[in-house]
């Protein structure tokens, strides 16, 4: 469990070779509401290396979905740059693709494979009818939907449509592939089982992910790595590594030591949060 | 006293067999009756038969005048002498020819129109506000003044009919863009859509819905303005048309002052048998292979 003041130089793991991928320096999100001027997140930082499984851990209004809205180029940080493999992102591109909670992300009006297709197409993937087909196909296998390609989406289940979303991610071969509360709004046994497919596909090709919950649990068993965010506004609390905890650790101590810590350090916030709230409520 | 109950312990137990041959039929094929019954044109069709039926012996038994009420067989006679000998086909196709014309021109302006409210905020200003004050105006007022303004003939209903397509279809497609979720926005955006390819790829089929129910709303307004108008105005119009037979408002018009009522029937019920035509057919097709297949819409 390493505390770290500086982002950028701590980093022991294979850092000595290997460059972060995506690079989130002293980020400050604003956005507004009718009333309002939210600051989502106060200069947050953290590098995402390849291969990573990045976890963005946080209670509600720690801005951690604010802040995958702006590595996915939806916003404009106010203060600080978001440099994907060193270029500074200004717009939303498929260099990054996003994987949402709400199952309406798939286009309706096509297929599951037609909807790959479109991502392919459109995202400059390939421009060929075939090769579309072919690695539509191919990544409808991987997620298990053999059978169900020429079906509408509104007659999935919850959890086959985020698996239609994620090989629509994965098709496109991201730099790295957002992942905002994905398994959020699935039943328990969905949500079990779609995390332990998503870590099957990450041993084939061992993508770079960048994960958003706000399930300590569920962070620790997807994480290779967990920024852990306190809330109003958004800072960096603590960065650990969560790659030696799956399924299997999940009741063994050493999982309910981190666990605990990372309940606790969230928890001091609670009490930080409540004691602030009258006054920065107004 | 209120006594509060305590949990009951009971044995626990598993199945090591589940048999399959006391539990019924899981799944029974549905007889004949209960198919055909099912279907949606038969119980309306046998609705249509009733209504048919009671009419005729209602026309028959009560002896009432062939000028107020005439029979059904009557009718049925004289739209099949319409078809035959009075050239109600050609009026018919002389109706949908001025009809379709002001569909297509009033889409185009709508798609204009949707165009800008969508993209400026002028646009939105000028569309919410036209519409807030020209949707209320039935588009049959408009003939007196399209008839001074155009002269009497097709280009004078055309203007009308646009008045009743624009508004609805502007108004739909509009509200359809504007409801398009935020997450289909984002999705549209992350695989690079943009300009034109992010209207025709992404908002058009996700307003879709939207977009059909306000072609039907603009095509309904639009006959029975058309019918209106040609009853109206019908005989003066089909008089500046060399030789032509008119619209089918000019059949019933006419027919009327004719005293032939059997034929004016047989005139508003081919004004039902399109529109029926119309919503059932061509825009039921239309739904069945969008929306309904796509889930946007309910059965």
């Amino acid at each position: 469990m390493a505390k770290r003041k500086s982002k950028a130089a701590g980093k022991k793991p294979a850092a000595a070779t290997t460059q972060p991928i995506l690079n989130v320096d002293g980020v400050t999100l604003q956005y507004k509401t009718k009333e309002h001027l939210i600051t989502a997140t106060y200069r947050v930082g953290f590098d995402v290396y390849p291969a990573d499984r990045f976890v963005l851990l946080g209670p509600s209004g720690c801005g951690k979905s604010t802040l995958l809205k702006g590595i996915a180029g939806y916003m404009k940080p106010v203060e600080g740059a978001i440099r994907l493999k060193g270029n500074e992102i200004s717009e939303p591109g498929p260099d990054r693709v996003m994987v949402f909670q709400e199952f309406d992300q798939l286009l309706p009006w096509k297929t599951v494979k037609q909807n790959i297709i479109f991502a392919l197409h459109n995202g400059g993937k390939t421009n060929s009818a075939a090769e579309a087909e072919e690695i539509a196909m191919e990544y409808i296998q991987k997620v298990k939907l053999n059978g169900f390609e020429d079906t509408f989406p509104h007659m999935l289940s919850g959890g086959m449509k985020q698996r239609v979303a994620i090989a629509r991610g994965m098709a496109m071969e991201p730099d790295v592939l957002l992942m905002d509360e994905p398994f959020a709004a699935l039943d328990a046994l969905t949500r079990l089982q779609m995390q332990k497919e998503l870590l099957q596909l990450w041993e084939d090709t061992h993508f770079t992910v960048l994960f958003v919950t706000h399930s300590i649990e569920e962070a620790l068993i997807i994480g290779s790595r967990i920024l852990v965010l306190s809330p109003h506004p958004g800072q960096v609390k603590a960065e650990l590594n969560a790659h030696h905890l799956n399924h299997d650790n999940v009741g063994e101590k050493k999982f309910a030591e981190v666990q605990q810590h990372i309940h606790d350090m969230l928890f001091a916030d609670r009490i930080l949060e409540e004691e602030v709230k009258p006054g920065a409520q107004g | 006293m209120r006594t509060i109950p305590d949990v009951l312990v009971r044995p626990e137990f598993e199945e090591t067999e589940l048999s399959k041959a006391e539990t019924g039929d899981v799944a029974r094929k549905l007889t004949l009756f209960e198919r055909i019954s099912d279907m949606h044109s038969v119980r309306k069709l046998s609705i249509l038969v009733m209504v048919i039926v009671v009419w005729e012996i209602y026309t028959r038994l009560s002896g009432v005048s062939e000028l107020i009420l005439p029979k059904f067989s009557a009718t049925a006679e004289a739209l099949f002498q319409g078809v035959l000998n009075e050239q109600l086909l050609e009026m018919v196709w002389n109706s949908m020819i001025v009809l379709v014309t002001g569909y297509a021109i009033g889409i185009v302006i709508a798609t204009l129109l949707t165009t800008a409210a969508t993209t400026t905020r002028f646009g939105n200003d000028i569309l919410s506000t036209l519409t807030a004050m020209l949707n209320p105006l039935p588009a049959i007022a408009l003939l007196p003044l399209a008839l001074l303004w155009f002269g009497l003939g097709a280009d004078a209903i055309i203007f009308t009919l646009l008045h009743s397509v624009i508004w609805p279809v502007a108004l739909n497609a509009h509200v359809g863009f504007m409801s398009v979720s935020e997450t289909q926005r984002m999705v549209g955006q992350n695989y690079g859509l943009k300009g034109l390819f992010y209207v025709a790829k992404l908002l058009i089929p996700a307003a879709f819905p939207q977009i059909l129910m306000g072609l039907k709303i603009g095509w309904a307004y639009a006959w029975r303005t058309l019918i209106a108008a040609e009853l109206v105005f019908g005989g003066s119009i089909s008089d500046t048309d060399d030789g032509a037979a008119g619209g089918l408002g000019w059949f019933i018009f006419a027919n009327q002052m004719d005293l032939q009522i059997a034929s004016v029937f047989a005139g508003l019920f081919t004004v039902i048998l399109v529109g029926v035509f119309v919503e059932n057919v061509v825009f039921n097709a239309i739904e069945n292979r969008t929306v309904r297949r796509w889930g946007m819409q309910a059965r």
